[in-house]
């Protein structure tokens, strides 16, 4: 998509009611933002100790065939929250999320973050018992560092477009 | 001003004209990073507290004893909290006296001592006898009453810290 084409939906949003009334109600985008920093503490706490858990060698700890199931109604109802939260955000302020590289780039790790912890949960249902000693295995590694980090860059993303926007107008 | 005021308004300045403060004020992205680290830290300070706080309350994790989700999460709420805490100093010092005279600041720190108090007053008082309770369902009212406090208190220190934000930066 080229910058004006980008541009150009971005005012149609900016022109619609919605948007016009969430211009106006100045509150409205910091308490979206308070709900969405409460939502993405849950999804990233719940993603960070999976990970941890895939990574640890301590068998004291609760097996991942009992944390996963304990944390995945928490991340997708969170899941949930944040794009609600977002899309609020967006429609209040479309032209400063579109013309920032990191709102896509966002967008797109958030695509990658949640079809591979999808992957993750499938696969620990159908095979409970090679995830719970997977510690030693190349795959458990694999996805803990990868969901970290791709879960890491999404909240620097989403910082910086409030610090980016304006240079790119 | 009293001379107290005065003493205190002179650190503030001293704070803020150091070389950290000068430094995360003015040299490019430090502040922005400084912030992002901030959000990483204390989104896994809330989200873990919340963990244990659910399962105080009885609603998440409950065939788990509290005493083993509270020795499984706590340590990142604590590690978590350092950073917060050091990030947060940083972000500080950057215009000391701009913070400290901002009421959404003020109230911030009232509220963190308070679920200081919180937690404080559940490890000494409900938190001892944990081995009585520790698979109860529902828990004991003291633990459950701590578990939404810890929640609502959390909540209250994220909107004044956001706020916190939106003011002192115009944004």
């Amino acid at each position: 998509m080229t910058h004006t084409t980008v541009r150009h939906w971005a005012d149609l949003i900016a022109a619609t009611r919605l948007s016009q009334w969430l211009q106006d109600h100045l509150w409205v985008v910091p308490a979206s933002q308070s709900v969405h920093i409460a939502a993405l503490s849950v999804l990233f706490a719940s993603a960070l100790f999976i990970s941890f858990r895939l990574l640890s060698t301590n068998a004291k700890l609760r097996p991942i065939s009992v944390v996963v199931p304990a944390l995945i109604p928490w991340m997708r109802a969170s899941l949930v929250v944040l794009l609600i939260t977002g899309t609020v955000q967006t429609v209040a302020e479309p032209v400063r999320q579109f013309v920032t590289p990191a709102f896509w780039s966002k967008m797109c790790m958030i695509v990658v973050a949640v079809s591979m912890t999808e992957w993750f949960v499938r696969s620990v249902r159908r095979h409970v018992e090679r995830w719970d000693d997977a510690f030693h295995r190349g795959k458990a590694r694999m996805f803990a560092f990868a969901s970290l980090a791709l879960w890491t860059s999404i909240v620097f993303c989403g910082r910086f477009i409030g610090y980016t926007w304006e240079r790119h107008m | 001003m009293t001379a107290a005021a005065v003493t205190l308004s002179g650190s503030l300045q001293l704070l803020q004209h150091s070389f950290l403060g000068t430094a995360v004020a003015s040299v490019p992205w430090v502040f922005p990073i400084t912030e992002t680290i901030h959000v990483l830290s204390l989104a896994v300070v809330f989200g873990s507290i919340v963990m244990l706080d659910l399962r105080l309350v009885g609603i998440s994790s409950r065939t788990g004893a509290v005493s083993a989700i509270s020795h499984e999460v706590l340590p990142f709420t604590w590690v978590a909290f350092a950073v917060a805490t050091l990030s947060g100093a940083l972000l500080f010092l950057s215009n000391a006296s701009g913070y400290a005279a901002n009421r959404q600041f003020q109230l911030k720190f009232l509220f963190i001592a308070l679920a200081g108090v919180n937690m404080l007053a559940f490890h000494l008082g409900a938190y001892r006898s944990v081995s009585q309770w520790d698979y109860r369902m529902p828990p004991p009212n003291a633990a459950r009453i701590a578990g939404v406090l810890s929640i609502v208190l959390w909540l209250t220190i994220i909107v004044f810290g956001r706020w916190t934000g939106y003011t002192m930066s115009g944004e």
